[in-house]
């Protein structure tokens, strides 16, 4: 990616940070009635909810509710929960290390696992050749992709702590209490790189380069090493930025079932719960984590791949 | 009809810079130019099918054949309602004849065509909406020599039969020198020379065209 | 962003059967590019010149709900029929699996209804039991009749959100194709931003506006899905609408809203509806999530994922309760997900490849030529299905000679090419009488020698050099490789090759990535890595074929300048004959598959004997070609590699065939020096 093309590309992730930041404060105002009166519900007193209006500023004009959070945000304050009156700056940044965590271990593991397996199977398995690994790789990915984290969580639960006792159910203290929260999360994105990996090694092996290279007898180690991987690592990279924000979302039904104190967790309760500020703010830090993680894959793509430059003209 | 000034281009890039050619009626002119030298997109912007400045003079209607006869014919309509959408169903029969396709191959789609039969089919089409200008963009270069032959042969005969005005774009020398009556030269997205096909053959007048000359592969002997 | 790649590998190798593929020729043509159907593709010719064909591979399986980005469709070229059997094993599962998940649908209700709402205060929060075979809840109801009654309202769910998805979607994706410039872009971009985030993001933001229960998690769940729809359809219809017969039905003056109807929507539909499979199960798959999470279905009513609410926090008495329903769940996915795969393979893909044939055998291998740096005897090139495209070729090149290898698409030259390169792929099998490289077979020589003696030339240039790595670095391997030789000095001698080959500021050049190179540039680079070692042999695949002319007439001197130098032995492949008269020392013509006539290059004008290269010439027009009358051509089309019959296979094309051409097939005799001819007529 030339430097034109990256000062775009960190224009557009600025547009998309004031777009997700005027989101989250509608959010709130889509709610149908008072977000106040629904969130205390109807038996609360009259004056407190206004006192509750009055403190959150949901009685000043919008554009100036809008101005005062954006000010807000940008200097960290993200308002404070109806609930706990924590501020909800506080349980972000006691929280996102935990998710944090989570998600890069398990993109890790699946990415260390998914693209050694792909490029083994494409090589086996190249023009149709062991139609046998073709299909079991293709059935235990197949199946791999199709079931939810939820259910990869409650089924290591279930028989890997609940039933043989190796390791906690639940919480998070220690290095034993990440192995079954990481492995829930990463197996789903790991069968989904193996697979894309696979494919894109296929097709690079289909390539006059690859002819060529093989007419010079080079090694096999060598050849799928040097040659292949560094063209599929393209593709793969770009999925495996799409799923680090998708593990980011799966985490919350992970941290869900593992009770991991995350913001994930969090952001359930405060669902659940009405806790709107807190809510409003989590979601607000997705979606930031979400854009940036985009920009660095989009920006390491193009230190990468030495053709971006041209495509992007 | 005549181009005038016409000038094709994207963002800073000028594909076809003011070119002016004119195409007497009921000749086929040859366009000949190397890759990127703006052929093409003088073609389409002949068409209609890219924005450009400059005009396009008398043209009355204007339809194309492209060059990738696997990409030109919509796969999910038979050949029938193919070459029916601009002519009506009654015409063809007519048409399949035209470009000496058997009749039976009407309800066939273009999955179950050669390559030879496809491109014949992209001819009947264009030639269904009755073209004052049809204009031919690399149409046998996806084309085996022995189908080429059967193709250009076909072009010169419709030429004959319906005095048809053709401008013949092709990166073969050869071939436009075959089919062309009139041929004209590319580069670089100008047109550096163009007149009757056996005077530019014979005595090129342009460094560039000698050039071009000079590398078409030749038999010895 | 770039959209990620399918998970769907284009069909490997040679798929189309004999017979289903009307491409002249067949579809063993070329060495098969492994880039899906070959008919895709001109089988010979120039690059289109004007936006080629970008491959986009096939929809990306399942994860609507993880932010899984753009599915794309790969070209799709369904027929009109076979779709169970090409279905395949596992998406007959998964039409299994859907059939039965739509029966409970249908019938759970009715059938079980009555137990599931049946409480019963003495068996509150049970185990399993004979009774309750998956336990019961906290009113004492049974759970087994739970899970197959909360079927019909998840798939309900499910089929809402797919159906609430789709639709915004496809608007939102045909949008931009209506609305003026900047309205467009403005949705487009939106879309783009969309789609990255995650399906579940999307489903709490709408959860929190709209509250929690079933509407809020159909609304937010759809609203996951119609990023992918919309993009999905931007791109399906960005492609159909550029396609040339949409601009030739314009061109016709067919009015825009049936260009929309006849030419648009037939080829963005079907892809559209096979992907509805999918979002289906990632529907499905991410309403269980909200109401795992309570965020959907609330009591009284119950889908799988409350179910799964409910019964997860009894997980460590009684595990039974959760079961139920996460096998449910689990079944749904893997049905949806696996018909999904099966849908959109199935538009994908052509059709399957036959049983494998037995080899033939193979003759004897004789003496050795010495004069010959290749000698070839009857090399064999079969595939399974009967197909053999390459017949029984002899030939062979002496050093400092280049002898062209001459025939049209489906000869089965190029497959020759790469059965002596060592390149053919599988499943293809090679069998040879002889196939000696400096009077050894090549079977016995090492990687080390073959690599260095042997240089190849494709015809795409940048397709043959690694778009990754450096110029200087690829062509620096072989010595590193087979030669031991020091990175630097590698290097030093990749720079003086390059500088051999004629290339400006070799040094600079040696640090550049190929797609900075020129076309031409980048053919003598190719060349340039042959020099690496000792060439012996240079088999050239159409080398010029992709080139401009001009820039083909340096190609072919600096080819002949090469062999001149180093001696080597060239075979260079081309469907152009004048090339070939032009280059080559000799020429040998093919024709499905055999070797019709062998003869001097500068005999191909006046002495060529074989009727098939005496109309291969005379189709050909050049310089002095008379324009007032008819080229020759040649009527009919070459046999595929399954279809040729016992006798001479150009027979059926023939003006000299006789009844002896039809069932009798000529052998190569001699004719005159240097010449052989396989023809009973000439």
């Amino acid at each position: 990616m030339g430097a034109r093309a990256g000062v775009r590309r960190v224009v557009r992730f600025l547009v998309s940070l004031v777009v997700l930041m005027v989101a989250s404060f509608a959010m709130v105002h889509l709610i149908p009635g008072d977000p106040v009166r629904t969130s205390l519900g109807p038996a609360a007193p009259v004056e407190l909810v206004a006192a509750r209006r009055a403190a959150l500023g949901l009685d000043r004009p919008l554009p100036e509710q809008l101005f005062t959070y954006a000010t807000h945000v940008l200097s960290g304050n993200f308002g404070t929960s109806f609930l706990t009156g924590e501020p909800v700056g506080d349980v972000i940044l006691t929280r996102l290390p935990n998710t944090l965590a989570l998600a890069l271990l398990a993109t890790a593991l699946a990415l260390l696992v998914a693209v050694p397996l792909g490029m083994w199977t494409a090589v086996r398995t190249e023009n149709g050749r062991n139609r046998g690994t073709d299909l079991a790789f293709s059935a235990a990915t197949g199946a791999a992709v199709a079931l939810p984290e939820f259910l990869y969580a409650i089924g290591l639960v279930a028989v890997l702590a609940i039933g043989l006792g190796w390791f906690p159910p639940a919480g998070m203290a220690g290095p034993a209490t990440y192995v079954l929260p990481v492995v829930a999360l990463a197996i789903g994105p790991a069968a989904m790189i193996a697979r894309i990996t696979r494919v894109e090694t296929l097709r690079e092996l289909g390539k006059d380069y690859v002819r060529l290279a093989r007419a010079k007898r080079l090694p096999a180690g060598r050849l799928h090493l040097r040659h292949v991987l560094p063209n599929t690592l393209t593709a793969t990279l770009t999925v495996g930025g799409l799923l680090l924000t998708s593990l980011i979302a799966g985490g919350v039904l992970v941290e869900y079932v593992f009770a991991w104190p995350g913001l994930g967790l969090k952001i359930v309760e405060s669902i659940t719960q009405k806790d709107y500020p807190v809510a409003q703010g989590v979601i607000l830090v997705y979606g930031a984590i979400v854009l940036v993680v985009n920009l660095a894959v989009d920006l390491a793509l193009g230190a990468l791949d030495p053709t971006s430059a041209i495509k992007e003209a | 009809m005549i181009i005038r000034n016409l000038s094709v281009r994207y963002g800073r890039f000028t594909a076809v810079d003011d070119v002016t050619l004119e195409i007497p009626d009921g000749r086929i002119v040859g366009l000949v130019g190397e890759s990127g030298s703006g052929k093409s997109s003088l073609a389409r912007a002949v068409c209609g099918l890219v924005p450009h400045t400059g005009t396009v003079e008398g043209a009355r209607r204007t339809q194309m054949v492209f060059q990738d006869p696997y990409a030109s014919l919509n796969p999910r309509m038979t050949v029938a309602r193919t070459i029916a959408e601009g002519a009506g169903p009654g015409e063809v029969e007519r048409l399949l004849g035209l470009v000496r396709l058997p009749a039976e191959l009407a309800g066939r789609y273009p999955r179950e065509l050669s390559g030879g039969q496809r491109q014949r089919v992209a001819i009947a089409r264009a030639l269904g909406g009755d073209p004052g200008l049809l204009v031919a963009d690399e149409i046998t270069s996806a084309l085996d020599v022995s189908v080429q032959a059967a193709v250009l042969n076909l072009i010169r005969g419709l030429r004959d039969e319906l005095g048809l005005t053709m401008l013949f774009i092709s990166h073969n020398l050869a071939v436009v020198r075959y089919v062309a009556d009139v041929v004209a030269v590319m580069h670089r997205g100008r047109l550096v020379e163009a007149g009757p096909a056996e005077q530019v053959v014979g005595e090129p007048a342009h460094e560039y065209t000698r050039a071009l000359l000079a590398a078409v592969p030749r038999l010895r002997g | 962003m770039t959209p990620p790649p399918s998970t769907d590998p284009p069909v490997p190798g040679m798929s189309p059967a004999p017979g289903t593929s009307p491409v002249p020729g067949s579809p063993l043509a070329g060495v098969p590019d492994g880039h899906g159907p070959v008919s895709s593709s001109p089988p010979q010719g120039r690059k289109p010149e004007a936006g080629g064909r970008s491959r986009v591979g096939g929809p990306v399986r399942g994860r609507w709900l993880r932010g899984g980005g753009s599915p794309d469709p790969g070209p799709s070229r369904a027929g009109r029929f076979g779709w169970v059997r090409r279905l395949g094993a596992s998406g007959v599962g998964g039409v299994v699996i859907v059939a039965g998940m739509v029966v409970l649908a249908v019938v759970g209700p009715l059938v079980w209804g009555e137990a599931a709402g049946r409480i019963d205060a003495a068996a509150i929060l049970q185990g399993a039991s004979p009774e309750h075979p998956l336990g019961t809840d906290n009113l004492g109801r049974d759970l087994l009749a739970r899970v197959l009654v909360a079927g019909r309202y998840s798939l309900l769910l499910a089929l809402a959100a797919t159906l609430v998805g789709a639709v915004a979607g496809v608007v939102l994706g045909t949008l931009p194709s209506v609305l003026p410039r900047r309205a467009a872009r403005l949705v487009t971009a939106t879309v783009n931003a969309l789609v990255a985030f995650p399906g579940l993001l999307l489903a709490m933001f709408t959860a929190v506006v709209t509250g929690l229960g079933a509407r809020g998690a159909v609304l937010g769940i759809g609203a996951a899905i119609a990023p992918g729809f919309a993009r999905l359809t931007q791109t399906l219809a960005a492609r159909v609408a550029g396609a040339d017969y949409v601009a030739a039905a314009r061109m016709l003056g067919v009015p825009r809203r049936r260009i929309l109807t006849r030419h648009v929507l037939p080829n963005i539909a079907e892809p559209l509806i096979l992907n509805l499979a999918q979002a289906f199960g990632g529907a499905l798959l991410g309403l269980a999530g909200m109401s795992f999470l309570g965020l959907g279905v609330q009591p009284p009513q119950y889908d799988w994922g409350r179910l799964l609410f409910d019964g997860f926090p009894r997980i460590y008495v009684t595990p039974e309760v959760a079961l139920g329903p996460a096998a449910a769940i689990a079944l749904a996915g893997i049905g949806f997900n696996l018909l999904g795969d099966a849908l959109a393979r199935a538009a994908a893909r052509t059709s399957a490849t036959g049983a494998p044939a037995p080899a033939p055998a193979a003759a004897p291998p004789g003496e050795p030529d010495p004069g010959a740096v290749l000698e070839v005897r009857d090399l064999t090139v079969a595939f399974p299905g009967g197909l053999t495209p390459v017949r029984e070729v002899s030939l062979s090149v002496a050093p400092g000679e280049i002898v062209g290898l001459v025939g049209e698409s489906g000869s089965g030259k190029s497959l020759t090419a790469a059965a002596i390169g060592g390149l053919v792929p599988y499943p293809g099998t090679v069998t040879y009488g002889a196939l000696r490289l400096g009077g050894r077979d090549v079977a016995t020589l090492s990687d080390r020698e073959l690599g260095t003696a042997l240089a190849m030339v494709f015809q795409d240039p940048l397709a043959a050099l690694n778009p990754a790595l450096k110029v200087g670095g690829q062509l620096a391997e072989v010595a590193v490789v087979h030669e031991g030789a020091s990175r630097a000095e590698a290097r030093r001698r990749a720079v003086d090759r390059l500088g051999h080959v004629h290339l400006p500021e070799p040094e600079r050049l040696a640090g550049r990535h190929p797609h900075e190179l020129s076309g031409g540039m980048r053919q003598r680079a190719v060349i340039a890595m042959g020099l690496m070692g000792t060439p012996r042999l240079i088999v050239a695949d159409e080398p010029t074929t992709a080139l401009d002319v001009t820039v083909q007439r340096q190609i072919l001197r600096l080819l002949r300048e090469v062999v001149d130098e180093t001696g080597a032995a060239t075979l260079f492949i081309s469907h152009d004959i004048a090339v070939v008269g032009e280059l080559c020392d000799r020429v040998v013509v093919m024709y499905a598959g055999r070797v019709v006539e062998e003869l001097p290059a500068g005999r191909l004008a006046g002495g060529a004997a074989h009727p098939y290269t005496k109309a291969l010439i005379a189709s050909l027009p050049d310089l002095d070609t008379d324009r007032e009358r008819p080229l020759a051509g040649i009527p009919g089309a070459q046999p595929g590699p399954a279809d040729v019959g016992p006798g001479c296979a150009f027979a059926p094309r023939c003006a000299l065939a006789t009844a002896r051409c039809e069932s009798d097939r000529p052998e190569l005799a001699a004719r005159g020096a240097g010449q052989r001819v396989a023809c009973w007529e000439a």
